[in-house]
């Protein structure tokens, strides 16, 4: 088990967000967190990132906890924000050297991997620039370019498609089978749930803080007994119509 | 009833100006400002004493008075007023008017300092009716400035063009005005032209986003400025590649390629980089120079490189606040205390350097006591170790 989240029950002070959520990703899956803007995504996504500390319950990354061994745990994720996050003083190269330097790579093994990346994100003429003087959607292809040279078992990804452009979003969904082949997993907050549908193993849809459903795309449509429903409209159902608005199909 | 929203917004300016200036002009600033003012002004009132007059006198006045008549228009408008407050321009004159009243006594500080060393340099040679047209002209330049600087954001003319032609003009009439006082009519004419200027370049409406854009700015410099004493929330870092120190920053050796290392490499980028910090440093050394050079006194040397050293160490501390609360440190598997230790190791190093410079311009204003000189490394080592230590404690309290 890559990632377990048993009972998780917290938020940002002592007032909790989210309640008893419990889900699991095993190797080699990609993992849809779906929810309604509010419904607790952000929230369990920090948690597992040890940014806060639950009230109640336990999270395990590999078998060991935050608190167990800081550096081992935060060693087997990566995350993509969902607004790109980066350093206004470095440049594109020396995003790449920081993250390597973090995950423990040498350097032409963080650069052998960096330059296959960068090619694929159509960044490798601008590895001396300034990414805070780059357009949204490139800042996220660092990101995520900082996140895949890490080669980690869990990559958390809040929002992937956000801001990307059509090739951008390919190429990412391009990786992220190729990591999930590697036997890698991945867990993608999401709104775009026809993408999420297509590439999704299974799914966490949160309502309100709480698990209102997961499994496989089959499972659901068991569990809500809608053969044939797509994962828009088991969304919908689930939500009772509320969530039309939210959900953005590419 | 509401308040006038000038009242809350000049209220909530003196708050956080009250609050930063506690940090300011705490204890030790204001016995080095005493100590600092008192040997300058015994050593002019000595220098003066022996002087006959000259023309270089009346120079340094205007000069002095030319650079400092410059007060800067606060209009306290925020980023959302772009959006809310354009449809009530034509009923704005009162906040403006307000405003424009609150920048007057803002600014007013440095103009009075300059305008009692001016008046000191010019009491060498000049009646009291030629220092009282000198102090009411300066009057006049300054409110007459001020009005110009604040009509000026809303119109094509640069900023840099209207301060070089203001302390053109100020130069100009406080000069003339000092070889002849009825040469203050053409001071005058000169500053009310580029006032009729300026009035005939403004654009019709308000350009709220220019208005809105200046003011942040003003108040950014006002956090930078506060930043060289305390801990500022509000400011956001600016930084830009200075090629020149490039050199400097190479890619690590194969042995320093590792988390050990990380830190210290974004150290060196993020001071090197960093929009101000170099230059306030450098302009902090300039200043120590100029007056130790001035005093030239064994004992007031040693305490201005002590207090300098001070200054700059807090100065320094600021790139640790900087990184430590970013997001990623949060997230690499690197322990945060490799944070501390890479900025302790960096700052010994850039402190060295510093009091180094200032060791070796001791010995050359100081040589017979050159052996003093060895307890400026020895204090800059002691305040960087107790400064680094202790935004350290700070930061590990905040975060848990």
């Amino acid at each position: 088990m890559v990632l377990n989240i048993d009972k998780l029950t917290g938020g940002y002070s002592k007032t909790a967000v989210i309640h008893d959520i419990s889900f699991d990703i095993k190797s080699g899956e990609i993992i849809g967190l779906i929810g309604l803007n509010g419904s607790g995504k952000s929230t369990t996504i920090k948690h597992i990132l040890g940014l806060l500390h639950p009230h109640k319950g336990s999270i395990e990354v590999n078998g060991i906890q935050i608190d167990e061994d800081t550096e081992k745990y935060r060693r087997d994720l990566a995350y993509i924000p969902e607004s790109p996050i980066l350093y206004e003083e470095l440049t594109l190269k020396e995003h790449i050297n920081m993250t390597a330097m973090a995950y423990g790579l040498d350097e032409s093994t963080a650069w052998e991997r960096a330059d296959r990346l960068l090619k694929v994100f159509r960044l490798d003429d601008k590895v001396n620039m300034f990414p805070t003087h780059f357009s949204k959607g490139m800042k996220q292809k660092v990101m995520l370019i900082c996140a895949f040279i890490a080669e980690p078992d869990l990559y958390i990804i809040d929002e992937p498609f956000l801001g990307l452009d059509p090739l951008g979003i390919e190429s990412l969904i391009e990786l992220m089978v190729e990591e999930r082949d590697k036997n890698r997993s991945i867990l993608m907050s999401t709104h775009i749930l026809s993408t999420a549908e297509r590439y999704c193993n299974r799914y966490v849809i949160l309502d309100d803080g709480r698990v209102l459903a997961s499994g496989t795309i089959e499972e659901l449509r068991e569990q809500m007994n809608m053969p044939g429903a797509s994962l828009d409209d088991l969304y919908l159902s689930l939500t009772g119509g509320a969530g039309s608005n939210e959900s953005t199909s590419v | 009833m509401k308040a006038p929203l000038y009242k809350s917004r000049i209220e909530d300016d003196i708050k956080i100006r009250s609050y930063y200036g506690k940090y300011i002009f705490n204890s030790h600033f204001l016995i080095f400002l005493t100590i600092a003012a008192g040997v300058f002004l015994y050593s002019l009132l000595g220098i003066l004493s022996t002087m006959e007059p000259t023309i270089y006198l009346d120079l340094i006045a205007a000069l002095i008075m030319s650079v400092l008549l410059l007060p800067k228009y606060r209009s306290l408008l925020k980023e959302a007023d772009v959006l809310f407050l354009p449809p009530y321009e034509k009923n704005m004159k009162r906040y403006f008017s307000y405003t424009s009243q609150y920048s007057f006594w803002l600014n007013i500080g440095l103009p009075i300092v300059g305008l009692v060393i001016a008046l000191l340099l010019l009491s060498v040679g000049h009646s009291v009716v030629e220092m009282g047209v000198f102090a009411v002209m300066a009057v006049i330049l300054y409110i007459m400035a001020l009005f110009i600087r604040r009509n000026a954001i809303n119109s094509p003319v640069s900023q840099n063009t209207v301060i070089t032609l203001l302390v053109i003009i100020h130069f100009i009439s406080l000069m003339l005005l000092l070889q002849n006082v009825f040469f203050a009519a053409a001071g005058l004419a000169l500053i009310a032209g580029l006032y009729y200027w300026i009035n005939k370049k403004q654009y019709k409406n308000l350009d709220w986003t220019t208005l809105v854009n200046y003011e942040a700015a003003l108040l950014q410099k006002y956090y930078q400025y506060v930043s060289m004493f305390t801990n500022v929330h509000h400011i956001s870092k600016q930084y830009k590649r200075r090629k020149y120190f490039d050199s400097l920053l190479k890619q690590p050796k194969p042995g320093m390629f590792n988390k050990g290392h990380m830190y210290e490499y974004l150290f060196k980028r993020t001071f090197l980089r960093d929009n101000d910090l170099p230059m306030i440093i450098l302009r902090l050394l300039l200043i120590f120079t100029v007056a130790m050079v001035w005093v030239h006194q064994l004992m007031l040397s040693v305490i201005i490189i002590l207090f300098g050293l001070y200054i700059i160490v807090l100065q320094m501390s600021q790139l640790y606040t900087a990184q430590a609360y970013l997001l990623w440190p949060k997230i690499w598997p690197v322990k945060r205390e490799y944070i501390q230790e890479s900025y302790i190791r960096f700052s010994h190093k850039v402190m060295l350097a510093i009091s180094l410079a200032l060791a070796a311009l001791f010995i050359i204003l100081h040589p017979p006591y050159f052996y003093i000189a060895v307890i400026f490394p020895l204090w800059g080592y002691l305040l960087n170790s107790y400064f680094s230590k202790s935004v350290y404690k700070k930061e590990r309290l905040l975060s848990d």
